[in-house]
């Protein structure tokens, strides 16, 4: 029991200290700007309008998190170990994986604060644009596929925090973990087109008969483009109950690994 | 029989590897008996805060054991009755001074009643009480400082091991916490710090351990240190020297 209380104290007192933190309010700011800047850039196209408006929400959604996954979330991380911050908390009856799981968690529930934040203020500019444009909105529009959207783009962000996190389980600098975990995310946001080129196309250049290679590394790389759902929101494709359990299954059965292995890396650093 | 409240048998570390190969400490061996105040004395560089991280476990030994109260440190769980100063204290900045105490009072399993209590308690005797609800990033070095020092007697341990307590308190600062320490010594608390302050030492410690490159130099009374007369200043540079020459022939 009172591991699962001190998991959450730290969640919480991490999920405080990003609150108040003003590089926070900064990007949120930003990225409200952005999706206000929907209704503007929107009327920029003569057609698809609702399509360019929901996409375009989404993605303003989707590049606010990043910042906040790799400036906020890695600096708060680094800032308890440069700052010797963690000497505090490991000074109490508190184990490495409390500790990891604690912060991963607090920054897991900014991300959701944020993303619920940024959600909402997209939809209301995806609102007015819809209502102005009636004609435009896509056929099979649904709200309910836009939250299932945005809690995909969120899971998106839990993975790509799980990533950062066990890059600087093991990396000497926070920024060489902050390059790593960028990387990392490239990569598996690109992944499955990799794949299919690869197993589509008998021309993939070197990589022509590696299938079982490209295989293998989409297994270890986190596949991010299956969070990708702006294209089934904006045109109101089918997205089934079983395919969103689905990928948040695999969103957090992949996190909670990467925290496993953060935490057994961890262990062996030293503390200096 | 009790046990001694701190026991380093043999305790070996080094960092690095190849040419960069620096041993912090060799086959040190120090026992601390409960309701006792030791001082750790030492030039910079000398390993007074690894020994202190070793203790806590944040780094690993390459040889050798230590024990917190019969509890072997890396084995079994013995933080519940330590209490740790770093010698530069950090906080999260965006917390107040009330909610830093109430985190280390959760992570160390007490109930919400007895950690208001503390609070209140010990942010009047560290003269934090107004502070209370000011965010810690605010803070000056001095106020993080005794910050620090509630911080480490939050959940009353039996065990406090500080790292330079004194470092970067004014002298008002500095005479408020060698009375906490007096203080403590009087509730039979044991308490284990590094000091670069040798008045400090001289006043308020039991026994001394004096500590140059990795060594121990000396484990003992302060009186017995101070044998041939003069100050604690004079003895410590002297015992110094000699161990330097001694390695340098």
């Amino acid at each position: 029991m009172q591991v699962l209380r001190n998991i959450w104290f730290l969640a919480l007192a991490t999920c405080t200290e990003g609150i108040r933190h003003k590089a926070l309010w900064a990007i949120v700011g930003l990225a409200i700007l952005l999706t206000m800047a929907n209704v503007g850039v929107t009327t920029l196209y003569s057609w698809d309008l609702g399509k360019v408006s929901v996409e375009f929400g989404l993605s303003a959604v989707a590049f606010a998190g990043l910042l906040l996954v790799f400036f906020l979330g890695m600096k708060l991380l680094a800032d308890d170990l440069e700052r010797c911050r963690i000497f505090m908390l490991l000074s109490r009856p508190v184990s490495i994986w409390q500790y990891l799981t604690g912060k991963f968690l607090g920054l897991a529930m900014i991300l959701l604060l944020t993303t619920c934040i940024l959600g909402l203020s997209a939809a209301l500019s995806m609102r007015f644009v819809l209502w102005h444009y009636a004609a435009y909105v896509p056929p099979d529009f649904s709200w309910l596929t836009y939250i299932m959207a945005l809690v995909c783009q969120w899971m998106s962000l839990v993975v790509v925090l799980a990533v950062s996190m066990l890059c600087f389980s093991f990396a000497s600098q926070p920024f060489v973990a902050l390059l790593l975990a960028v990387s990392a995310y490239l990569v598996g946001q690109n992944m499955e087109l990799l794949r299919r080129v690869v197993v589509e196309n008998p021309q993939a250049g070197v990589l022509t008969g590696q299938e079982n290679l490209v295989l293998a590394l989409s297994w270890i790389f986190p596949n991010l483009s299956l969070f990708d759902k702006k294209y089934t929101a904006a045109y109101g494709l089918a997205f089934s109950g079983q395919e969103f359990m689905f990928l948040c299954l695999y969103g957090i059965s992949y996190s909670a690994l990467l925290i496993y292995l953060s935490a057994l890396l961890f262990k062996r650093k030293e503390l200096a | 029989m009790t046990s001694p409240a701190i026991e380093i048998t043999d305790l070996s570390k080094t960092f690095g590897s190849g040419r960069k190969r620096n041993q912090a400490l060799c086959d040190l061996s120090l026992t601390i008996a409960q309701g006792e105040i030791f001082g750790f004395l030492g030039p910079n560089g000398a390993g007074k805060s690894t020994t202190i991280k070793l203790l806590l476990r944040f780094l690993k030994p390459d040889s050798g054991s230590l024990s917190i109260l019969g509890k072997n440190v890396g084995q079994e769980e013995f933080r519940h009755q330590i209490g740790y100063l770093s010698e530069f204290p950090f906080f999260y900045d965006h917390l107040t001074a009330r909610e830093t105490l109430l985190l280390s009072g959760r992570l160390s399993g007490m109930n919400r009643q007895t950690i208001d209590q503390r609070i209140i308690m010990l942010l009047e005797r560290m003269n934090l009480i107004e502070a209370a609800d000011r965010r810690v990033g605010g803070f000056s070095k001095g106020m993080k400082q005794r910050l620090g020092m509630a911080n480490a007697l939050i959940h009353d341990p039996e065990v406090l091991i500080f790292d330079e307590p004194m470092s970067g308190l004014d002298p008002v600062g500095r005479h408020q916490i060698k009375g906490l320490i007096a203080e403590l010594k009087q509730q039979g608390k044991t308490v284990f710090f590094s000091s670069h302050i040798l008045s400090d030492i001289e006043a308020l410690c039991d026994r001394i351990g004096v500590i140059n490159k990795g060594v121990l130099l000396y484990a003992g009374g302060l009186a017995d240190f101070l044998v041939t007369g003069g100050g604690l200043e004079e003895r410590f540079v002297d015992v110094i020297e000699e161990a330097n020459h001694a390695s340098a022939a």
